[in-house]
């Protein structure tokens, strides 16, 4: 009996709970539904249309991305943006997309495109590129085949990047080298540049920490990584010269010791001081190694070319994208329109967040032409290719290929058994990872 | 009587009345979706656009994920060395610190701080102090002569690095539950143990260990838990490598959910983990409670 009663009020203070907290949420969606409604309304009575931006650039970028907004936002009277910082944004995209709470337009890493566009979250612009006369050739083909699924396309590029060669001048200028042009050179000179003391690598004259970059060195030996037909492709003789030329920077010159770098943050970067010689890395590191001023003098040349003469970088970046859920899809896209096909502004975002921008004719400004540290990028964006459209792409990348590279690396696996692995192993991967819709 | 039992009454309801917010909250935020994750082991959920069954399908394609499989070895051989150790170092930690010297107070600070770190900011200092070539850590062994490895780079003491960090930072606060364990040991069974003539480890034997069981069963449950759920150390200090040697169940989760929105799938990985860990605690039962405790 005593049970029974205290049972009973257990649930009705339960029940009671629920309800209000049932109520709360019935409240919030009617709020919001009121919101839209009045937007909507006061769209057409003249008031401007609220637009929300996602992205989860913070700090720096998000003064940026806000330089920006501020700037649209002045240029006319019919728009309004806000830029909404989300930490976890993908994480959030996903349950936003399909409860209502999508944004209206959305900051978007290019290679999640294969994954999403299947699923109808994103709205293609094809319609509004014809509309409104915006030319194709004015992007980097195969930044728009990144954003693109079938013959549709889902966002236009904001950012383009590849990796090139960075060198430390004062290094090779001591050495009495210039900047390396192929595979030999560039072995050649890391043998130079590198510094022993005993057991001890005081100087790694090249850097062959990430081996993630293997697509990039595939590239250059004049190979792919995935077929035609969705399976790996390099377990080949193209696969064999890139771990042959590893082998020989690694363990016959050791111009490199493995976990060199790991761990060191950017005041410590071995490139920083000058305790390593020549990477492969990207236009994102250029305000940092500014930054160093004459404490560190670099320059940069396209990746070496291959033993053929191939030439390969992986070009990668961000776009805009309409969701599917946006409200208001016109004006999100007049935003990205004014920001991604427009010279001046597209200029005006590269200036302030120091990045390449997606649009081609903001290039042809003296800011990019004119500086040796941009034009080697522009140069090495001209042959650089997407990392391929498979859906399971990165998971066989980080969880097949890597892993097997990094045996290799260690001494632990031969150059056959590694790419026979990494072969079988990704196969399946890819195959598991493929179905997406 | 009936008063007193008037009284009871008033002291449950009082009690049922403050557990309620923290059962409603934890029937709304575990129960719930642990039922949920459950019935999506058996769709194709994908967050965004299906969620149709799918039967035994994820369970049957579980069977020859090996990645998976290498991911639960790697946690069983953590496991394996991480439990033991972190129950001798906290309990002898703890003895050391149930002692009263002049200072222990500080020093069980001092032991305690480690706790306190984020994990992540503390595997970011770590991965420095064990750089192969500018870390403190090979540093002092180069003294010594010795050339140490690439910690976290190298495939055999990846692992090790990560049972260091993870037992630096775990010890602290397990040495804080067998202090109290020690404080509740009634004094007088060492005392007429020694009239006994008991020596100190007959003492330990006899007295101090059966008097933990229960605290040494809280402890090891906790890590065995903690093990089988290592995630962030391990994401920080090598993210998963090299070649896959620290990879963890729980990583490989969290990216077959949220990378390859392949929930479904991954709810299925979820309750195989869930299992492995229901496995070891009950395991983990039996042998605590073997013996039944003194008192």
């Amino acid at each position: 009996m005593k049970m029974k009663k205290w049972l009973m009020t257990l649930t009705a203070m339960m029940l009671v709970t629920s309800l209000i907290a049932g109520c709360a949420g019935n409240n919030a969606g009617e709020k919001n539904k009121g919101n839209s409604m009045t937007e909507e309304g006061t769209s057409k009575s003249g008031k401007p249309v609220e637009l929300t931006f996602w992205g989860d650039w913070g700090g720096e970028g998000q003064a940026q991305f806000e330089t920006m907004v501020d700037a649209f936002n002045k240029s006319q009277t019919k728009i309004r943006v806000k830029y909404v910082l989300q930490q976890d944004m993908i994480t959030k995209f996903l349950t936003a997309a399909t409860s209502g709470g999508s944004p209206d337009v959305l900051f978007w890493d290019r290679w999640r495109t294969s994954l999403y566009a299947p699923k109808n979250v994103l709205h293609p612009i094809d319609e509004y590129m014809e509309r409104d006369g915006i030319m194709r050739d004015d992007y980097y083909e195969e930044s728009l085949k990144e954003l693109s699924l079938g013959d549709k396309l889902y966002g236009l590029p904001l950012t383009v990047d590849a990796r090139a060669l960075f060198y430390n001048k004062k290094l090779l200028a001591e050495a009495g080298i210039e900047p390396p042009k192929t595979w030999d050179e560039l072995a050649d000179a890391a043998a130079k540049l590198t510094k022993w003391n005993g057991s001890k690598l005081e100087v790694a004259g090249f850097s062959l920490g990430d081996v993630g970059l293997f697509n990039m060195y595939l590239q250059q030996a004049g190979g792919q990584m995935i077929t035609e037909d969705g399976k790996t492709n390099f377990n080949n003789e193209q696969g064999k010269q890139v771990l042959n030329y590893w082998d020989r920077l690694l363990n016959q010159d050791k111009v490199y010791k493995v976990g060199f770098e790991q761990g060191l943050g950017e005041g410590q970067d071995a490139f920083v001081t000058g305790k390593l010689a020549m990477q492969f890395t990207g236009p994102w590191m250029l305000s940092t190694y500014k930054k160093y001023g004459k404490d560190l003098e670099f320059g940069i040349v396209p990746p070496p070319a291959g033993p053929n003469g191939d030439k390969g970088s992986v070009m990668g970046g961000f776009g805009l994208v309409i969701p599917e859920g946006a409200k208001h899809k016109e004006e999100s896209w007049e935003f990205i329109k004014w920001w991604l096909a427009n010279k001046d502004n597209a200029l005006l975002w590269a200036k302030t967040s120091l990045n390449i921008p997606g649009y081609k004719p903001a290039l042809e400004d003296p800011f990019f032409k004119d500086d040796p540290l941009w034009q080697p990028f522009m140069e090495t964006l001209d042959f650089a290719k997407v990392r391929p459209k498979h859906p399971g792409y990165s998971v066989m990348e980080g969880d097949a290929l890597t892993p097997n590279l990094q045996l290799f690396q260690q001494n632990k696996q031969s150059i056959d058994d590694t790419l026979k692995k990494a072969q079988e192993q990704g196969d399946k991967l890819l195959k598991d990872n493929s179905e997406v819709k | 009587m009936a008063s007193v039992r008037k009284l009871e009454r008033h002291q449950a309801r009082t009690a049922y009345l403050f557990i309620t917010p923290t059962m409603l909250l934890f029937l709304v935020f575990t129960v719930i979706p642990v039922f949920m994750a459950l019935y999506l082991s058996f769709t194709n959920y994908d967050v965004l656009s299906r969620k149709d069954w799918v039967g035994f399908d994820n369970y049957r394609r579980l069977l020859d994920d090996n990645l998976l499989w290498l991911t639960f070895r790697n946690v069983f051989l953590y496991a394996i060395v991480f439990v033991p150790f972190n129950i001798i170092i906290s309990l002898s930690l703890g003895m050391l610190m149930n002692r009263a010297w002049r200072g222990v107070k500080l020093f069980r600070t001092l032991n305690y701080l480690p706790t306190l770190t984020s994990s992540v900011a503390a595997a970011t200092v770590w991965i420095w102090l064990l750089h192969p070539e500018f870390g403190l850590v090979n540093g002092l062994l180069s003294y010594v002569g010795i050339t140490g490895p690439a910690w976290v780079a190298q495939t055999e003491t990846a692992m090790i690095s990560i049972i260091l960090v993870t037992l630096w930072q775990s010890v602290g606060s397990n040495m804080i539950i067998y202090l109290a364990g020690l404080q509740g040991v009634p004094e007088y069974l060492y005392e007429s143990a020694r009239l006994d003539g008991a020596t100190k480890l007959d003492c330990f034997r006899f007295i101090t260990w059966p008097q933990l069981r229960p605290t040494t069963f809280l402890v090891s449950t906790l890590s065995i838990i903690g093990a089988l759920q290592l995630f962030d150390q391990a994401f920080v200090l090598t993210q998963g490598g090299p070649a896959n040697v620290t990879k963890t169940p729980v990583y490989l989760i969290y990216q077959q959910g949220f990378n390859q929105l392949q929930m479904g799938y991954a709810s299925a990985q979820a309750f195989v983990l869930a299992i492995a860990i229901l496995i070891f605690s009950v395991i983990n039962m039996r042998m605590t409670k073997a013996e039944e405790s003194v008192i």
